[in-house]
């Protein structure tokens, strides 16, 4: 499905489920539209959907569709892809140590004794899932990945917080992320990055990429410490 | 890239009053869009580039943004520098200026900028564009991006600037009063409104109330949105995962009131979306102070992309 969200833009919706096979055809659209439409100024790939604005001056709708049209029904004609991230660009796997403990963790607890678990069970859980990169934004160098094990799957809080400190590791449904920024935020809080990951700005903001895979290792509240 | 460039020479002008918010700004960043940072730039382009213009600059060379006034300048300089954007009633060494033109500045005088009277922001452009730090393709400062220095932050007192073309002279030049965009004063400001792929979701009902209502601009706006206070919009789709934004996108957030997107905004939101806007209504919407009134009126998108290619075409932006 295409949809114009702007006077030049277009918003192409795949029909897959936001999952390695189908992140890895909107990224095949992706290339298929920057190599099919003039004068494309940006793309963002976001779960199963892919924005594309382009220079207003070589904008034609209708010619725009029907590239894209074509494009979509190449991506998604595609044999399905093999395990592992389809570019370059992201065939590092980033792997981020985390310390689960619940000094760090506020919802750490809660989350555990809703689901039945022990805390210790929360983190292997969570740390044992090499997890996709299903879009990027809400802040710079915040990566939404999925799928978390469904058995620590929580819904976000009713009401954010107002400060969620830099390297907080968060659950809301299916998915996880990590805070690479202090800021507001409301999913559940299960661990903590050490600082240090995130100083660097070039390093914060390029870390993730849609498509690329992404690892958390348990760390102990010790490394935690010598790392931050 | 990111690190802050070692000045290279003398200033040319001390800030001595930065005024409540002021920053670098350019015509934003296409790049880093895909890792989620914003686009940036002058939230008034329209004023921006008749700044750069007005220089003989490049559009997109970097110039201040003042926002709401309050700030001087001390040159050390014999230079000439542009002022376009909200009337603050500039003066130098107290004699008024008037605005939308050049000026010629001596070592030691100072240029004031009083708390603007009509509209938020004022452009002030130097000759080749002031010499800062960029990132990602651009100048522009987004405080929300956390990058260093000037690009994540407002200017200080005592902040020294420098610029690339010092010793250009150029002729006085002023835009004639008929280019000069003015507001009248109580008219609601027109936002066009192209329906988006989410409008269909919304009932009946709220997509009277988005076209019948008068809004007004609420005081929470910043260089993220344009929010704006009228009747509650309670319907509209419920998402999982966020959608890509464009510059404009109207979205409908947590307090069920809308809001334009301008361009300190998320690559991506999760709130039901009304539609796009017009991209060169946003230089209204960034000069319209809280409470003006706003309405949304049926939009011709096609008429919109040709307006933004003339207007690309005559300031030469790439």
């Amino acid at each position: 499905m295409i949809t114009f969200p702007g006077p030049v833009s277009a918003l192409v919706t795949l029909p897959v489920a936001p999952d390695r096979d189908g992140i890895a055809r909107v990224l095949s659209l992706e290339r298929l539209a920057q190599e099919s439409l003039p004068g494309v100024r940006a793309t963002i790939p976001a779960f199963n959907r892919l924005l594309v604005e382009g220079s207003p001056s070589e904008w034609d709708p209708g010619e725009v569709e029907s590239a894209l049209e074509a494009a979509a029904r190449s991506a998604l004609r595609a044999s399905p892809t093999s395990p592992g991230p389809p570019t370059t660009a992201s065939a590092a796997t980033v792997s981020l140590p985390v310390c689960y403990d619940p000094d760090l963790a506020p919802d750490l607890e809660e989350l555990a004794a809703t689901a039945g678990l022990a805390t210790g069970e929360v983190a292997r859980l969570h740390s044992s899932t090499t997890y996709l990169v299903l879009a990027t934004g809400f802040a710079p160098g915040f990566a939404y990945l999925g799928d978390v094990d469904a058995r620590i799957a929580t819904p976000r809080r009713p009401a954010p917080r107002a400060r969620v400190p830099r390297g907080a590791v968060g659950i809301a449904d299916r998915r996880t992320g990590v805070y690479p920024a202090e800021g507001p935020g409301g999913w559940r809080l299960i661990g903590r990055v050490p600082t240090a990951f995130f100083e660097d700005a070039a390093e914060r903001i390029a870390r993730f990429t849609p498509g690329g895979s992404v690892e958390f290792r348990p760390i102990a509240r010790s490394d935690y410490e010598a790392e931050c | 890239m990111l690190n802050p460039t070692d000045r290279t020479g003398p200033s040319h002008a001390v800030v001595e009053r930065p005024g409540p918010y002021c920053t670098v700004q350019d015509l934003g960043r296409r790049s880093g869009r895909r890792a989620g940072l914003a686009p940036g730039g002058a939230m008034d382009q329209r004023a921006f580039l008749w700044a750069n213009r007005l220089l003989g600059n490049d559009p997109g060379d970097a110039a201040l943004e003042v926002t709401l006034g309050g700030f001087v300048l001390r040159f050390d300089a014999e230079t000439s520098i542009a002022v376009t954007g909200a009337d603050c009633g500039a003066t130098l060494d107290g004699v008024g200026t008037g605005a939308w033109r050049t000026i010629r500045v001596r070592p030691g005088q100072m240029l004031r900028l009083s708390y603007s009277a009509t509209g938020m922001r004022a452009y002030l452009a130097f000759p080749g564009g002031l010499e800062t730090d960029r990132a990602f393709g651009s100048a522009s400062s987004v405080a929300r991006d956390g990058l260093p220095g000037l690009l994540g932050r407002p200017l200080l007192e005592g902040e020294q600037l420098r610029w690339l073309a010092p010793d250009r002279t150029l002729p006085n030049r002023h835009l004639p009063a008929h280019l000069v965009p003015s507001a009248s004063p109580g008219a609601a400001l027109e936002v066009p409104l192209i329906p988006g792929y989410e409008w269909p979701e919304f009932s009946d009902a709220d997509r009277d109330r988005v076209f019948a209502a008068e809004w007004t601009v609420d005081p929470t706006s910043d260089r993220t949105a344009i929010r704006l206070t009228g009747p509650a919009l309670t319907s509209g789709p419920r998402t999982l995962d966020s959608t890509p934004l464009v510059d404009g996108t109207v979205q409908v957030t947590g307090d069920s009131r809308p809001l334009v997107f301008m361009r300190d905004r998320p690559t991506i939101g999760g709130y039901p979306k009304l539609g796009g806007t017009d991209p060169i209504v946003l230089d209204a919407l960034a000069q319209s102070r809280p409470g003006t009134p706003v309405r949304f009126v049926p939009a011709d998108p096609e008429a919109i992309r040709l307006a933004i290619a003339r207007r690309e075409s005559f300031f030469e932006i790439l």
